[in-house]
């Protein structure tokens, strides 16, 4: 990584910048019960940014003496639109962030961490009725330079490990599928003895196949902190990343600070500096450095994650929540750790409140277009006078993001964070997304069976 | 570049390098405004050797890249899967007009730039109320594949992409329409009008209760049921067991007004171009011919397996590509997916298509179609953009709703296909085209 080379061709008009990265991912992978798959993709590159006219002009490139011509190509770009758009009150940061890991997961052989992941997938493939598994083990590892022409020069180094299973039932002509993840964080160990956990999960699995399937309609529900997690994500956090506000005024006066969205007992916060969890930071990709950020608090809005021009644009605080997948991509606004701070009930409380209901769990997958939402879940159990009974399979949820915040009646006392990152937006797919959260409970959620 | 199959050969069997240069520059504007002018040029690099029946892979950003070759050794000594035969395959004649459009890849910035302006200028003249959003990209593609079987060969290809959006006086996306292929976009008024007039519709919200309704799904929406065809057709899942298609090869599944191919050769297609990312020719693939299951997707290293396992002539399709569901960069080994996915049958005017539906829906957006058991054809999506249909006429925009199924039953019960094509989505990337299709019924949860 030439830093000198890239400090000097760094454009002195407007505002510009650098990064450079250095992107290398290890995978391993197995189906079933064998291991057939595993390698290590190493890329380097940049992507430069000019703002000397009416917008950002942008160019990424993966030959280091491309740099001069990268610049050359975003302030021609940024030229040609009409205007001349400042970014205010920059903060200036020369830092250079490594990881010290508890356990390094670099530092174990590729041997070891087969065994590991070949023992879980033995328990799994031990249980008759699971009939097909798709593991995967990752370790992706960036070194990242930012900088930009008013000074600042920021060098971090990212970490993040983990293991995720797929995994299918089937019995006759029905076939299930759950998820399990472990680690997320820099730290190796996080990924040790969790048997008992792949036990629970392969039971679970083989258990929805004599779960009833859902009949669509209208519930009260209570979510797991897993599937609370994914709602506020993909509910809230999306509407919250304010690059979605420039410029559009309507949905600017909707997010207007201090707007009652919930009850008095609901906050929420997104905390990259949180240590140990998918999205977990120092700096994001334009230097600024990440900020604990409340976005709902007493039910109120009281903030939103900005990047650096989100934050100018509208007079508030850069909070450091630009990234991009890798150098290929612009960084945009995303969340950290998103999460729903603890309330003061208990779980059981929340399932003694409903006479008829569901209580989902495990997450899989959600999607939003601003102010609805879906994500789907692995099952649930139903809830008849207070008490689980039995388990329900096949469903997805839907809502109108402000009729469902309003229809939050209980929050949980205990957060908890998932082990898998992952966030798709604007093309790009991040895996360093947290998300956590307390056990809700909300009334009549619409959800979808046959 | 064969120097580098040459050191490899120093310490492997047998070598494949896979080049992939990309320009592209994409302009978005919003509420009438620039957002960003972006380009790029990348360079993306993948070795596969294979030594002592092991194989091994190493992606890279630089072809001088000094760990590439030493990579895919670490690679290939941890690997349990076949190995790869590479050969020099045959590839059938190839019109590089198929793939390229002149004018695309002579595209500037400024044109681009204008082509952006001028399209949202249209729509502020036929609707000044309506706030709107566009956004265009164009991508030239240079694609080199070697291998030490004597296979060297290289294709280019053109793209563009144009997307047309509306925003709700909430601030809100309204509704949109794409164009997307080799070539430039015709966009004509009626495809303004059409998009204004989903848009308006949304100033009428109408609500659903739990009920069976015949559904229209747009083009542009059958890429949700799409996932699901393609993931029971993807040879991987038939060989590991989780498409329910295994053994069904000449069965009536689907209805016989449907037709489905994976079209490589189909003109300024999405994804055209004379071969795979293994060098295998591509072509145009039945997958269903009136309705009946006709063939898989697969890759070369499947054949022996289809043969051994299900006892099933299946030859290589054309269809592994080094990405992924939600990546189009290299990050893996080549796995099944489309070239141009085309849905086609009897054709009915759209218009006369629509005015058939006494009381019905049409569908033009959904989401959730990256979730629940896609290979299996399940589906349970909230419906973004749908309109109910009376009489024959879109009377307004259906609010908090869902739709679930099964494709293996749904596809049975298509009543007719519309003509105009419009590109489809997989979440991210497009997969191919579509018309309209009325199915006969759909469980809708509503209210």
């Amino acid at each position: 990584m030439n830093k000198e080379r890239f400090k000097a061709a760094l454009p002195k008009e407007g505002f510009c910048d650098l990064r450079y990265q250095v992107f290398e991912l290890t995978t391993i992978k197995g189906t079933k019960a064998e291991i057939d798959a595993a390698q290590v993709v190493r890329k380097c590159g940049g992507n430069v940014r000019a703002l000397v006219g009416g917008a950002f002009g942008t160019y990424c490139f993966t030959d280091e003496n491309d740099v001069d011509n990268a610049f050359s190509e975003a302030l021609l770009a940024s030229r040609l639109v009409s205007g001349n758009k400042a970014l205010q009150a920059l903060e200036v940061n020369v830092d250079y962030v490594r990881v010290s890991p508890k356990v390094d997961p670099r530092q174990i052989s590729i041997e070891d961490k087969k065994a590991l992941l070949q023992s879980y997938m033995d328990i799994f493939m031990s249980y008759d009725e699971i009939v097909n598994l798709e593991t995967e083990y990752y370790e992706q590892f960036t070194d990242t330079l930012v900088l930009n022409n008013k000074g600042t020069e920021v060098r971090q180094e990212e970490l993040i490990c983990g293991i995720s299973f797929r995994i299918t039932s089937k019995r006759g002509a029905l076939t299930q599928i759950t998820r399990l993840s472990f680690g997320g964080s820099e730290d190796y160990e996080l990924l040790s003895h969790q048997e008992e956990a792949v036990h629970d999960k392969a039971k679970q699995t083989v258990a929805l196949l004599d779960a009833e399937p859902v009949k669509g309609g209208n519930y009260d529900v209570v979510l797991d902190s897993d599937v609370s997690g994914l709602f506020i994500h993909e509910a809230f956090g999306h509407l919250s990343e304010s690059d979605s506000l420039i410029g559009n005024a309507a949905l600017a006066k909707t997010m207007t600070l201090g707007t009652t969205f919930a009850v008095d007992t609901f906050n929420v916060y997104d905390d990259p500096t949180l240590a140990g969890f998918p999205g977990s930071y120092t700096y994001d990709h334009e230097g600024t450095k990440a900020k604990r950020t409340p976005l709902i608090e007493k039910g109120k809005l009281a903030g939103r994650l900005h990047a650096l021009e989100s934050a100018s644009l509208m007079g508030e605080v850069a909070t450091g929540h630009a990234r991009a997948k890798n150098f290929g991509f612009t960084p945009i606004v995303r969340m950290g750790n998103i999460y729903i701070d603890k309330g003061t009930h208990t779980l059981e409380e929340m399932i003694a409140s409903i006479d008829s209901g569901l209580y989902l769990f495990g997450s899989a997958g959600g999607q939003t277009t601003g102010d609805t939402f879906t994500f789907a879940v692995q099952g649930a159990y139903k809830i008849e006078g207070g008490k689980l009974t039995g388990m329900v399979r096949d469903l997805a949820l839907t809502g109108h993001l402000f009729s469902t915040l309003k229809n939050i009646e209980m929050i949980g006392d205990s957060v908890s964070f998932s082990k898998a990152g992952g966030c798709g937006k604007g093309g790009q797919i991040l895996i360093q997304s947290g998300k956590g959260s307390a056990p809700i409970k909300i009334r009549q959620m619409g959800i979808g069976g046959q | 570049m064969k120097k580098i199959i040459e050191n490899a050969l120093l310490v492997a069997d047998s070598a494949e390098l896979y080049v992939r240069e990309v320009t592209s520059t994409s302009v978005s504007m919003r509420l009438g405004e620039i957002k960003e002018v972006a380009g790029e040029k990348k360079l993306e690099v993948a070795l596969r050797l294979v030594k002592d029946g092991n194989m091994g892979v190493a992606v890279a950003t630089q072809l001088e890249d000094p760990t590439l070759i030493e990579r895919a050794l670490v690679s290939l000594k941890h690997q349990k899967s076949p190995a790869e035969c590479f050969e020099n395959r045959e590839l059938s004649d190839y019109d590089t007009a198929l793939g390229v459009d002149q004018a695309v890849k002579e595209m500037t910035t400024d044109q681009l730039v204008a082509l952006v302006d001028q399209t949202s200028k249209r729509l502020k003249v036929m609707a000044p109320d309506v706030s709107t959003g566009v956004y265009a990209s164009k991508t030239f593609k240079r694609v080199w594949l070697l291998n030490s079987a004597g296979f060297d060969s290289a294709f280019n290809q053109t793209h563009l992409a144009l997307g047309i959006s509306t925003i709700t006086p909430q601030g809100f996306h309204g509704a949109g329409k794409e164009f997307a292929g080799g070539g430039m976009p015709v966009v004509l008024d009626r495809h303004l009008q059409e998009l204004i007039t989903l848009h308006r519709l949304g100033e009428k919200p109408v609500s659903l209760g739990n009920e069976k309704l015949p559904v229209i799904f747009a083009g542009r929406a059958m890429g949700s049921l799409m996932m699901r065809v393609l993931g029971g057709v993807h040879g991987g899942n038939v060989l590991k067991g989780v498409s329910p298609l295994a053994g069904k090869l000449g069965e009536q599944l689907f209805s016989d007004k449907l037709t489905i191919v994976d079209d490589g050769r189909f003109k300024l297609g999405i994804n055209t171009r004379p071969f795979d990312d293994e060098g295998q020719a591509i072509q145009s693939t039945c997958l269903y011919e009136a309705g009946v299951l006709k063939c898989y997707l697969s890759s070369p290293a499947q054949e022996k397996k289809f043969l051994d396992q299900l006892n099933v002539v299946q030859r290589p399709t054309g269809n592994s590509f080094k990405r992924a569901l939600f990546s189009q960069e290299i990050e893996d080994a080549p796995s099944i997916f489309e070239t141009n996915l085309r849905v086609m049958g009897p054709l009915t005017d759209d218009d006369a298509l629509i005015a058939s539906v006494s009381r019905g829906l049409l569908i033009t957006g959904v989401m959730g179609a990256h979730t629940g058991n896609i290979n299996g054809g399940e589906f349970s999506l909230n419906i973004s953009s749908g309109y109910l249909i009376e009489n024959g006429q879109l009377v307004g925009k259906v609010q908090g709703s869902m739709i679930a199924g099964n494709i293996y039953q749904f596809f049975k019960e298509v009543e007719a296909i519309g003509t105009e094509v419009e590109p489809m989505r997989s979440i991210f990337y497009h997969m191919g085209y579509s018309p309209m299709v009325l199915f006969k019924s759909a469980s809708i949860v509503g209210k």
